[in-house]
C-alpha cells in the first residue's frame, strides 16, 4: 500500500492564490467555512442521532476537534431533494430508503445489544454494521429495504461529502483544484512546486 | 387550438443573446412561437449540435431545445468535482436489472452541450467490422451504412472539432488525412501502460482526443487555447479547449442563424391526422407553463433513455414495438492499482494512452472485442468507486485514499450486445413535472462476461507488470446505447439509414439510441457523424 501522510493547510493556502479560479474558490470556501449543523432539516431529532452515529463510522474523524459534517451534508442533500440522476428500481425513493434503513438498524441494535444504535459502543456499531452491508440482518423494518443497498448508497453518500471537503483533500494530498494556470510536469514523480510531498518520516511510519 | 400563454420570465430569458465562452452575450437570433420554422431540435448533445450548424448553415430556419442551461464555461465551472454536478442528468431514473446501471455522473449531461460538457473527448473511429457485427458473428445487428458512408464526415469532424492525435495511428484503415494536431501529452498513467505493454508486445499509441494540444480557431467563436492538462474533463472544462459541442458546433449554428432555447423541456410532439408532426410543446424554467413551436421536422437527440421516453409518452414512432428496445450499456470494466511512483492521477487528459490490438482478439471466445486505455481519476468519484466497489469503510477506506496520489487505472470500452431482457419503460412513478419516470432494465449477457473476464486476465497481467499493488478491478458498463434502432425493415427497426422514422415522414433521430449495434469503441464521433450525415441526407431530400 502506497499510504502517505501529507502536511495540513496546503489546499487552503492555495485558495488564497490566483492559481485556483475564483468560481473554484467560492465552491470550496463554503464547503470549508460551513457550520456543523445544528438542527436537521430532513430527518426527526432520533433518526438524525443514529446518522450520526452511523457517519463517525464509515468515515471515523478521531484526529479532527470538528469532525467535516457528513450527516448534515446528507440531511441538507435529501431536505433539497437533489438527485443523481438514479436510483436502484428495488430501492424506495432516496428519503424513504434512509428513514426506512436508520430506523431498521435501530431495531436491530436494540434486538442484538439493547440500546439504540448511537448508544453502543464502537465494537458494537461496527459488528452491527457489518451485518448490514452483507445483508444479514433480517425482520421488522429491513423486511422493507435491502439491508446491503441502503448500506451502500449511505457509504457512498457519506464518502462523496468527505473527499469533496477541502480538509480531506488536504489528507490525500490533492491539489487538482488549483489548475487556473495549468500543469505542466504531468509525469511519473514529476511536482510542480504547489503539490505537495508525502511526510518523509510518516512514509517511514507506514 | 389550446391557446398557449408567454410569461415575463420566457420572454426575459429570451433576450436573442447567447453567451460565449467567458459569458460575453453573443447575438442570437429569435423565431417568434407561431412561426413555423423549418427544423426544431430536441437536444444540443453530439446528435443535435452538428446538425444544427449544417442545417443552420444551409439557410433553414432552426430552433433547438436543450433541457438544461446555457453555461459559459470559463465564467460558471468550478474546477471542484461536487460543485459541477449540475452538468448531469438528474432527474431520476429507475435501474433495475441484474446489473443495474449508474446514471448521473455516468452517463448523461444537460446543458447546452449535452453529455459532451462531461465526456473524456475519447474519440476513435470505428473499424469496418463494427458495423458488420451479425454478417462476423452471426449475433446483434449490422448496421445498415458501412464506413465508406461515415469516413468523409470523421474526416471533417476531425478537423473542426480540433482532434489530436497520432498520425499515422496505427489501428484500423488508412486514412486520408493526419490529425490536425499532434496527441496530448501522456500523464503518469499512459506511462505505466505503455511501459506493461511494451513488455507484453502490446501495441499502443498516445490517444485520440477532441481535446486541442494547440491553440486553435474556432469557427464561430475565435482562437481555443491550448489544453491546460487540468484533467477535468469529466467534470466539465473551464478553458474551451475540450472540443464539446458549446464551443464547436453550437457557435457556428448560432452565427449562422439558428436559435437555442435552453431550460426548455420537450413534453409533447403533436402530430395532424396524416401522423405528421406540426408542433412541438414545451416548458420553460421550472412554473410549468406550456409553450408551442410550430416546424416542419423535427429532429429528436436527446440519448438513448430520454429519445424513447419521449417517443412512448407520446406513442409515435413504434408500429415496430422497437421503441425502447436493444438497449445496450459498452462493457466498462476498470481495473485499480497503487504505484511505488507518484502518479497524481488528477494531471493530464485522463484517457492519455489507448491499444486496439484488443479489437478482435485471436483467442476470444466472444462476438466482437474492446479497447484498452489507461485513465485518470478525481478523488471524488475515486473514492465513491472504492466503496460501492470495494465495500471499504472506516479507516480502512481512509487509509486507502491516503495512497491516491499513487492510483492509476486502465479500463475498456467493449462490445455489449443487444438482449431482449434490455430495455427501457415508462414506470408508474412521476417526477416532478408529472411524467413518468423512466426504468432501464439492463443485465450484462453471457458475451458481456466473456469479454470482460478476457480483459480483466489481461489488464491484471498488464498492471501487475507495470508494478501495481493491491490491484482490484471494478466492473461497469458506460454509455447508453439503441433504444431507437436504425435498420433497412420497418418490422424491426425504428428509423432508416437516413434516421428518418419509418412511421413519422418529417421525424428523424439523431444520437446513441439508432446504434444498430454498440461498437468496440467510444460512441461520440461516430455520434456526430452520423448528425452531419443526417444534416445531409435531409437536405438533400
Amino acid at each position: 500500500m502506497q499510504s502517505k501522510h501529507y502536511p495540513t493547510g496546503t489546499v487552503r493556502a492555495l485558495l488564497e492564490t490566483d492559481m485556483v479560479t475564483p468560481q473554484t474558490r467560492i465552491a470550496l470556501l463554503e464547503r470549508l467555512n460551513r457550520e456543523t449543523t445544528a438542527a436537521p432539516r430532513f430527518f426527526d431529532a432520533a433518526a438524525y442521532a443514529t446518522l450520526c452515529a452511523v457517519c463517525a463510522r464509515l468515515i471515523p474523524q478521531p484526529e479532527r476537534p470538528h469532525p467535516i459534517d457528513l450527516a448534515g451534508a446528507i440531511d441538507g442533500r435529501l431536505a433539497q431533494k437533489e438527485g443523481d440522476g438514479w436510483r436502484y428500481d428495488q430501492m424506495p425513493p432516496d428519503g424513504e430508503a434512509h428513514r426506512r434503513g436508520l430506523l431498521a438498524l435501530d431495531e436491530s441494535a436494540q434486538l442484538l445489544f439493547g440500546g439504540n444504535f448511537h448508544e453502543l459502543d464502537e465494537a458494537q456499531q461496527d459488528q452491527l454494521l457489518l451485518l448490514v452491508q452483507r445483508n444479514e440482518v433480517s425482520g421488522g423494518t429491513w423486511e422493507t429495504i435491502q439491508a446491503s443497498r441502503f448500506f451502500e448508497e449511505l457509504l457512498a453518500g457519506a464518502t462523496e461529502s468527505y473527499y469533496s471537503h477541502p480538509l480531506a483533500q488536504e489528507e490525500i494530498g490533492f491539489v487538482g483544484m488549483a489548475d487556473a494556470h495549468g500543469w505542466q510536469l504531468i509525469k511519473l514523480d514529476e511536482l510542480e512546486a504547489r503539490e505537495p510531498q508525502a511526510l518523509e518520516d510518516e512514509r517511514e511510519r507506514v | 387550438m389550446k391557446e398557449f400563454e408567454t410569461s415575463p420570465r420566457h420572454d426575459e430569458i429570451r433576450t436573442g443573446r447567447a453567451p460565449d465562452l467567458y459569458g460575453r452575450p453573443v447575438p442570437m437570433r429569435q423565431y417568434a412561437a407561431h412561426e413555423m420554422v423549418d427544423a426544431v431540435i430536441i437536444g444540443t448533445g453530439a446528435g443535435g449540435a452538428p446538425l444544427m450548424a449544417r442545417l443552420a448553415s444551409a439557410g433553414l430556419s432552426v430552433v433547438a431545445l436543450e433541457a438544461g442551461r446555457h453555461w459559459a464555461p470559463a465564467r460558471d465551472f468550478a474546477t471542484d468535482e461536487a460543485a459541477q454536478m449540475h452538468l448531469f442528468w438528474n432527474d431520476e431514473r429507475l435501474s433495475a436489472g441484474g446489473d443495474p446501471l449508474w446514471f448521473g455522473r455516468n452517463n448523461s449531461g444537460t446543458g447546452v452541450g449535452g453529455s459532451t460538457l462531461h465526456y473524456t473527448a475519447y474519440v476513435p473511429r470505428v473499424q469496418h467490422d463494427d458495423l458488420r457485427l451479425h454478417t462476423e458473428f452471426g449475433v446483434g445487428m449490422d448496421w445498415p451504412l458501412a464506413y465508406d458512408d461515415l469516413e468523409p464526415y470523421y474526416d471533417e469532424l476531425e478537423n473542426s472539432l480540433g482532434v489530436s492525435g497520432p498520425s499515422p495511428y496505427p489501428w484500423g484503415p488508412p486514412r486520408r488525412h493526419a490529425y490536425p494536431l499532434a496527441p496530448l501529452p501522456l500523464n503518469g498513467a499512459a506511462q505505466l501502460m505503455e511501459r506493461a505493454c511494451a513488455t507484453l508486445d502490446i501495441r499502443t499509441s498516445p490517444a485520440v482526443n477532441a481535446a486541442v494540444s494547440g491553440s486553435y480557431f474556432q469557427a464561430g467563436m475565435g482562437w481555443r487555447p491550448a489544453c491546460k492538462n487540468c484533467g477535468f474533463c469529466q467534470a466539465g472544462c473551464n478553458s474551451g479547449a475540450k472540443s464539446s459541442m458549446d464551443v464547436t458546433y453550437v457557435p457556428v449554428a448560432i452565427e449562422a442563424g439558428a436559435e437555442v432555447r435552453s431550460e426548455s423541456f420537450v413534453t409533447r410532439l403533436e402530430t395532424d391526422g396524416a401522423g405528421r408532426i406540426t408542433g412541438v410543446v414545451y416548458t420553460h424554467g421550472g412554473d410549468g407553463v406550456e409553450y408551442r413551436q410550430l416546424c416542419r421536422t423535427v429532429f429528436l437527440c436527446a440519448g438513448a433513455i430520454e429519445t424513447p421516453r419521449l417517443l412512448l409518452l407520446n406513442e409515435l414512432a413504434n408500429s415496430s414495438g422497437q421503441v425502447g428496445r436493444n438497449f445496450m450499456a459498452h462493457t466498462g470494466l476498470q481495473v485499480w492499482g497503487q504505484f511505488e511512483e507518484d502518479v497524481r492521477p488528477y494531471k493530464g487528459i485522463p484517457g492519455g494512452l489507448i491499444s486496439e490490438d484488443t479489437h478482435r482478439p485471436g483467442d476470444a471466445d466472444f462476438a466482437g472485442g474492446y479497447l484498452l486505455q489507461s485513465i485518470g481519476v478525481m478523488p471524488v468519484t475515486y473514492a465513491a468507486q472504492v466503496a460501492r466497489g470495494r465495500g471499504f469503510w472506516g479507516e480502512r477506506l481512509r487509509e486507502h485514499m491516503r495512497g491516491y496520489n499513487h492510483t492509476a487505472g486502465i479500463n475498456i470500452l467493449g462490445e455489449c450486445l443487444p438482449y431482449e431482457h434490455n430495455y427501457v419503460e415508462l414506470s408508474d412513478e412521476t417526477d416532478a413535472r408529472g411524467l413518468p419516470k423512466p426504468r432501464v432494465h439492463f443485465t450484462n449477457g453471457e458475451n458481456e462476461r466473456r469479454l470482460t473476464a478476457h480483459a480483466e486476465k489481461l489488464m491484471r497481467e498488464i498492471w501487475t507488470l507495470a508494478g501495481a499493488q493491491d490491484v482490484w478491478s471494478f466492473p461497469r458498463n458506460a454509455h447508453i446505447i439503441g433504444t431507437a434502432r436504425m435498420g433497412v425493415d420497418p418490422e424491426t427497426a425504428v428509423v432508416n439509414a437516413d434516421g428518418r422514422a419509418f412511421d413519422v415522414p418529417n421525424l428523424y433521430i439523431c444520437d446513441n439510441s439508432i446504434f444498430p449495434s454498440a461498437l468496440s469503441c467510444n460512441p461520440a464521433l461516430t455520434i456526430m457523424a452520423l448528425s452531419l450525415r443526417t444534416a445531409d441526407r435531409f437536405l438533400k431530400n
